[in-house]
């Protein structure tokens, strides 16, 4: 009983003690505000910002872009994943061209794409997207590749089609690495969100943080790196953990250490 | 009867990086509608390999497979397979597992679970119908898998040791339920085992090979009784059947690696 709940409350020690240093720093060092301010004039201004400030409104700005982005990331990189794991030459072709595209960085594109696209959201979700592509495919490719084939052979020999055998096999024997890819292009999604809100946007949390900058406020600025950090634990507890528990977790595909 | 399987001439190389492999020696091989022949042979001779060319799976380097006289071009619904290494899908419950393939040829529902149920029952894994596999035993896996197969209906059941990892209490069991399921619904079986005693019992036929690259080297018919039923407890207590085992594991002691 009692070693359950210390389980439970290992999570938050981190948090703690950071507040804990956060808090000796202040009391024996005395840094300028602008330097790094204090817990407590952050929590009053991110207050300020969230009670008829502009919080709400970049903070729907930046989920708005991140979650078109990824999904948009998703959707194309798991599709050529799966075209690209499933043929072999389509695989050689796409290969070189991914590993090409994937070494230029985001920040490259951006004065490109601004010509492009202009400033604003769109500018973010293309930049979301060169991220997220990448990882989401190669992670599927490798998924798709080592899927047991006597699992398909099997599922062939009963009558199923080569769509019944993607379907019913390759699908979900993908999954594992499918999510270990969305968990983590979520990740570098976000560093390429914020990167394009510095300068290619007027809301979002980027541009808080960027206008931050400006006037040497630097409570914004750790007020909305703490959020952002935030709102990326929720989403992979709430969002992203309950997939996972109902389908490979579930399904025995990855060891969770309970019960086993 | 007819020949439902007829294999010729048949010999497999495998092409590795390293050079090619020969797998098999030359191998004809006949099987009877409703016949249950079993193959019995030194572990690498080739078994597995002539199995997965009769499901399909791998195009022979030499020779011909015929399935009701029309060459196999790969896998199809009327040769189930039993794999050496469980094929069943972990993210499928048990009873999604072995209604898969009447859900492929569109069973209607009630069917369906009316064969599933009458499948699960034999096979003596009730209770455990929405359990998946991770949280099955080894030897209920492989009760799935052999549930699987036969769910779906095949006229030719290739089965590739499936009774390996499961305990010997449970075997004789299953031994037993399989030959009964033969007896009763007149499959065709080829079925690959270590075990001799397993392949004398089972089988209408044995063969045996010998070591890589192997060719059968000997075929023993296996008198059964007009039921065509089996028991372990007649089996061990009659004298013929076994001296046939003797036989079978002199030939296959010859062979050793
Ligand atoms: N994919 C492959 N590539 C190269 N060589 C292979 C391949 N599959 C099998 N072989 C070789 O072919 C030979 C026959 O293999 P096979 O799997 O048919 O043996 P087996 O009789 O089923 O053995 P066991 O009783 O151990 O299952 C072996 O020597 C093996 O090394
Ligand atoms: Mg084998």
């Amino acid at each position: 009983m009692i070693h359950r709940w210390i389980w439970r409350l290992l999570p938050w020690v981190p948090a703690v003690i950071a507040l804990l240093a956060w808090w000796a720093w202040f009391a024996i060092d005395r840094p300028p505000a602008s330097v790094m301010p204090s817990a407590f004039a952050v929590i009053a201004t991110m207050a300020d910002l969230a009670f008829g400030g502009r919080l709400p409104g970049d903070i729907l700005a930046s989920m708005a872009r991140l979650l078109g982005g990824s999904a948009l990331g998703i959707v194309t990189g798991m599709a050529a994943g799966f075209v690209a794991g499933l043929n072999r030459p389509i695989a050689d072709f796409m290969n070189p061209l991914v590993v090409f595209f994937n070494a230029i960085s985001g920040i490259v594109w951006l004065p490109l794409v601004i010509g492009w696209l202009g400033i604003g959201s769109p500018l973010a979700i293309f930049l979301i997207w060169n991220t997220v592509f990448f990882i989401i495919f190669q992670n599927t490719v490798l998924g798709v590749q080592l899927v047991p084939e006597v699992l398909e052979l099997g599922v062939q020999s009963l009558g199923g089609s080569r769509w019944e055998t993607i379907r019913s096999v390759t699908l979900p024997g993908a999954l594992p690495y499918i999510l270990s890819g969305i968990r983590s292009g979520l990740g570098f999604g976000w560093r390429a969100l914020i990167a394009a809100e510095l300068v290619g946007a007027t809301t979002g949390l980027g541009q808080l943080i960027f206008s931050g900058a400006e006037y040497h406020r630097a409570d914004i600025i750790v007020g909305g790196c703490l959020l952002i950090g935030a709102i990326a634990m929720a989403m992979d507890r709430w969002l992203l953990l309950p997939i996972e528990k109902r389908t490979v977790i579930r399904w025995g595909l990855v060891a969770t250490g309970q019960g086993r | 009867m007819a020949d439902k399987i007829e294999v010729s001439g048949f010999r497999h190389f495998f092409r590795t990086e390293i050079g090619s492999v020969q797998a098999t020696g030359t191998i004809d091989l006949s099987i009877k509608a409703g016949e249950f022949v079993t193959l019995v042979g030194p572990s690498g001779c080739g078994k597995t390999t002539l199995l997965k060319a009769i499901a399909g799976f791998l195009t022979p380097s030499e020779g011909n497979i015929l399935c009701d006289g029309i060459p196999v071009r790969g896998p199809g619904r009327e040769r189930g397979v039993v794999f050496q290494e469980l094929a069943i899908l972990p993210w499928r419950t048990v009873r999604r597992n072995i209604g898969h393939g009447l859900e492929i040829a569109r069973v209607p529902k009630a069917e369906r679970e009316a064969t599933v149920a009458r499948l699960i029952g034999l096979m003596g894994l009730g209770g455990f119908e929405d359990r998946y596999p991770h949280e099955l035993s080894g030897g209920m896996r492989q009760r799935v898998a052999v549930a699987r197969t036969w769910a779906a209906d095949p006229e030719v059941i290739l089965m590739d040791e499936p009774f390996a990892a499961v305990d010997a209490m449970t075997r004789l069991t299953l031994q037993e339920e399989l030959g009964r399921l033969c007896a009763a619904t007149r499959k065709t079986v080829f079925f690959i085992t270590h075990s001799v005693d397993e392949a004398v019992f089972l089988a209408d036929r044995v063969l045996v090979m010998t070591r890589r690259p192997g060719t059968i080297k000997a075929e023993l018919e296996i008198p059964r009784s007009a039921s065509g039923g089996r028991d372990w407890d007649s089996f061990t207590s009659d004298p013929l059947m076994q001296k046939i085992a003797g036989d079978v594991m002199h030939l296959v002691h010859a062979e050793r690696v």
